[in-house]
């Protein structure tokens, strides 16, 4: 699918690589994807994140605060645990999202992978350019995913500097109308 | 964590696996400590009476959570 990517979106992934291992993460999440957007100034969504305030180091300070996640539920299932009933049995006492959020992991080299949240993102990025009739997928598109997914780090990192969907979307099509996309 | 989680983990055929397993569990522990510990602070626990409970010291618990559950 990144054969579609526009080079502000391709830079973004590739960024995202540097942005998880900076955090000390073994796999690349939405968070990164979205830090990686805001590398440099000039993406879609750095200049959306901009018109609200937000720069990339307002959001890196963001998701540090964020507790990170570092439990494998497939490790978890390989010993007999069922992460989501106890995701359940959490929730039901601490609310949603209570699990998604703890202590960093240390770093890691080598190329990273994709978690399942940052795969989801880049197939909603996908819908979102569909959606807008939009032959390319750029940063706009992959910040427009990140504030779908709000089960994620990038959410509610989005969040915690005071920017939810509807602002950004927006953001993002004001944009687009200054700086129009294929 | 639990004998029965560290027994659980133990029994993991391949220590990349088991090795995963022990940490996502430590990473579960240590999210679920810091849900309960908030939650007692906010039930006005002090810090003596939430250390005792994790059986840990007084110092060790504020170390940990003095800043954010303040």
């Amino acid at each position: 699918m990144f054969e579609r990517f526009a080079k502000d979106a391709r830079e973004a992934v590739v960024h995202a690589q540097d942005e998880a291992r900076t955090l000390g993460a073994d796999r690349i999440g939405p968070e990164h994807v979205l830090l990686g957007t805001l590398r440099t100034p000039d993406t879609v969504a750095a200049q959306a994140l901009g018109r609200l305030g937000v720069d990339h180091a307002a959001l890196l300070t963001a998701v540090r605060a964020l507790p990170a996640h570092t439990i494998d539920a497939d490790a978890l299932a390989g010993i007999g645990i069922d992460l989501e009933t106890v995701r359940a049995q959490v929730e039901a006492s601490f609310g949603p999202g209570a699990l998604d959020a703890e202590i960093g992991s240390a770093p890691t080299r080598g190329h990273l992978p994709f978690d399942a949240a940052g795969k989801k993102l880049l197939e909603v990025s996908l819908r979102e350019a569909l959606r807008c009739k939009h032959r390319r997928i750029d940063s706009g598109h992959l910040l427009l995913a990140a504030v779908r997914l709000d089960d994620t780090a990038a959410y509610r990192a989005l969040a915690a500097v005071g920017v939810g969907p509807a602002a950004v979307r927006e953001a993002v099509t004001a944009v687009w109308a200054d700086v129009p996309v294929g | 964590m639990s004998d029965e989680l560290m027994t659980a983990a133990a029994s993991a055929a391949e220590p990349a696996e088991g090795l995963r397993a022990v940490r996502s569990l430590r990473a579960l522990a240590d999210r679920l400590e810091a849900l309960h510990v908030e939650r007692a602070r906010r039930l006005g626990w002090s810090w003596q009476q939430v250390a005792a409970a994790l059986g840990v010291s007084r110092q060790a618990v504020h170390k940990k959570y003095g800043k954010r559950f303040d």
